[in-house]
């Protein structure tokens, strides 16, 4: 496709507002002046409505994994795809449901702005609470730079202009409104994020449906070229055992991503949760079962091998997008793409915010408290945004020369994550006899097995290595546990009165 | 508009974990639905709109089950309560 000026300004335009969000919300921040600049610049206050708490859950869960190589995959492998992509319907009422109240009840009591915080207070041991923060700010950085490369990609494919160009265009904005605005800009611009990720998949949806001659004329095609599109098993492309490992990694575990974990601190009122919970749930099942099966119908509009769109299912959207919306609009292609680009650039915000927080906040201010020494607001606030600058800026760099398979790149974090904080967290909120030894062994033997077991590819029944992961943490946890002191009982009451 | 519950912070330390059981049982209906709903309807020959009756099943008919699920968990399982009440908790 040649660079065509219109299809590049729908994604100016909205990079554009979307940095004015940040700065309204920093603005409107400073006017509140309340609760000082750490409460403030890293959970916003604890001033999250409904919608916006929906929103930055949602828009920070799904990244442009879900809107590029998942609908990729399902393009190859049929309805089965769309109908395992229907179990992230749970995430949000997992969250809600089982984490929300605790966390938002605790975290007030102690004053807790970081789930990390949270951990700290908990098992009461600097040890944990630091490899916590490593752990997140590695695989956050791992998913960061996926976010990158598959808005990157899409860009250059799309509207024609280079990777690099792409990459540094909305690399730019999201860091730069990371920085100034903090939780609260990035909560705002999340559900703007999760606005344009809706417009972008009805866009496209509409050009699918034109281009393919309808919806029954496109399900007719795709049932004649791949029968097997059409069972749930697609004729072996889709094991039981892929079934069962996904339900752990985007459905069951997702309540222990500490990205998520973190909007539980965030909220204002239990009302507010309980709104999130069904509006959340209406919305992030029409996302993402919605643009999971636009990757199924595109195989009624590319009817070729996967050779001839480049050998990748991520080019499988973005090549969509070209032939049903770019050859009618570049303003059309432009408007479908700020879709995705708002679901990396989101994702992005919320990873960079939270690992700014690990840095700052886990890291050094406790380690500066812990010598007696206070610093003041002026001081932390520009120690915060630099470190939120460096961080995005290393991932930018490490972006530039891009990774293959996007979706295979987030689903390894996903996996890091949960195996590291499922039952750091559960034990920390629901288990008395967990403690800082159980929690240690837990996360270190845990991600330690993942991660080895994923460099050598070892699988056990053909299943994804977070089964090993979560299983080896679980032990390491519930052992250690037994084995070590039992935690202060003073502490104890916080978590459970 | 009914106000907040008073309850002292280990009362609604004990409400909130309540809770988290209940929604873990709705997860086990939710999931129990996603396998009836597509798995068990795929040897059907039943279409509409021309898509077989189990992906209907599997995908938009789990949706709107948990969407249910949840109408039902914030209406009759869920307490509103105040987050930020530690001077009247305390004063218990």
């Amino acid at each position: 496709m040649h660079a065509s000026i219109a299809g590049l300004a729908p994604v100016i335009i909205f990079l554009v507002f979307a940095l004015v969000l940040a700065v309204w919300a920093r603005r409107k921040a400073a006017a509140a002046g309340d609760g000082g600049f750490v409460k403030e610049y890293f959970i916003g206050n604890r001033s999250l409505g409904a919608f916006v708490l929906a929103m930055t859950t949602i828009a920070t869960y799904g990244s442009v994994s879900s809107f590029v190589g998942g609908p990729g995959q399902a393009w190859n492998i049929g309805w089965g795809w769309v109908y395992m992509a229907g179990v992230q319907v749970t995430c949000l009422f997992l969250l809600y449901g089982i984490m929300g109240k605790k966390m938002a009840l605790i975290s007030r009591k102690t004053g807790a702005v970081t789930v990390i915080d949270v951990i700290r207070e908990r098992y009461q041991s600097n040890a944990v609470a630091t490899i916590a923060a490593l752990v997140i700010v590695l695989f956050f950085a791992t998913t960061m730079i996926a976010q990158f490369v598959g808005g990157a990609k899409l860009f250059e494919y799309v509207t024609g202009y280079s990777y690099t160009l792409g990459l540094a265009i909305f690399g730019i904005a999201v860091i730069l409104f990371t920085s100034i605005g903090g939780f609260r800009g990035v909560a705002v611009t999340d559900a703007l994020c999760g606005i344009a990720m809706i417009v972008g998949i009805c866009v496209l949806a509409g050009g699918i449906l034109s281009a393919g001659g309808g919806y029954e004329n496109i399900m007719d095609t795709i049932a004649t070229n791949h029968p097997e599109m059409m069972e749930p098993l697609s004729g072996g492309n889709m094991p039981i055992g892929l079934y069962f490992t996904q339900w752990l990694l985007v459905g069951i575990f997702t309540f222990a991503l500490p990205q998520s974990l973190v909007r539980t601190m965030g909220f204002k009122d239990t009302k507010s949760l309980h709104s999130a919970m069904i509006w959340g749930t209406v919305i992030i099942g029409a996302m993402m079962i919605g643009v999971t099966a636009l990757g199924v119908l595109s195989a009624g509009v590319l009817t070729e091998p996967l050779d001839a769109y480049g050998g990748s299912v991520d080019n499988i959207i973005p090549q969509t997008i070209v032939v049903t919306l770019g050859s009618i609009s570049p303003w059309l292609a432009g408007i479908a793409i700020v879709g995705p680009i708002a679901a990396s650039i989101s994702t992005v915000s919320s990873l960079l915010i939270a690992s700014s927080s690990a840095i700052i906040k886990d890291l050094w201010l406790h380690h500066t408290e812990a010598k007696g020494e206070t610093l003041g607001d002026r001081k932390i606030a520009t120690a915060s945004q630099a470190i939120t600058l460096i961080i995005g800026a290393i991932v930018f760099v490490l972006s530039i020369v891009p990774p293959d398979v996007i979706w295979k790149i987030n689903m390894f974090a996903f996996g890091g994550l949960e195996t590291a904080f499922c039952w750091t967290f559960v034990g920390a909120l629901f288990w008395k006899r967990a403690n800082k030894t159980g929690a240690l062994w837990g996360m270190v033997l845990g991600v330690a097995a993942y991660c080895i077991c994923m460099a050598l590819g070892f699988k056990i029944f053909g299943l994804h290595q977070i089964t090993i992961g979560l299983t080896v943490a679980l032990i390491g946890f519930i052992v250690g546990s037994l084995a070590g002191k039992p935690s202060d009982s003073k502490k104890l009451a916080i978590f459970f009165g | 508009m009914q106000a907040p519950k008073h309850l002292s912070y280990k009362e609604k330390l004990e409400q909130a974990t309540k809770e988290a059981k209940a929604t873990v049982v709705a997860l086990v209906a939710v999931i129990a639905v996603w396998i009836l709903l597509g798995f068990g309807l795929a040897g059907s020959d039943i279409t509409l709109f021309h898509t077989p009756i189990w992906v209907l099943g599997g995908t938009v008919g789990t949706w709107i089950f948990t969407i249910a699920v949840c109408v039902f968990l914030a209406k009759k399982v869920f307490m509103d309560f105040d987050l930020d009440e530690e001077e009247v908790d305390d004063a218990r």
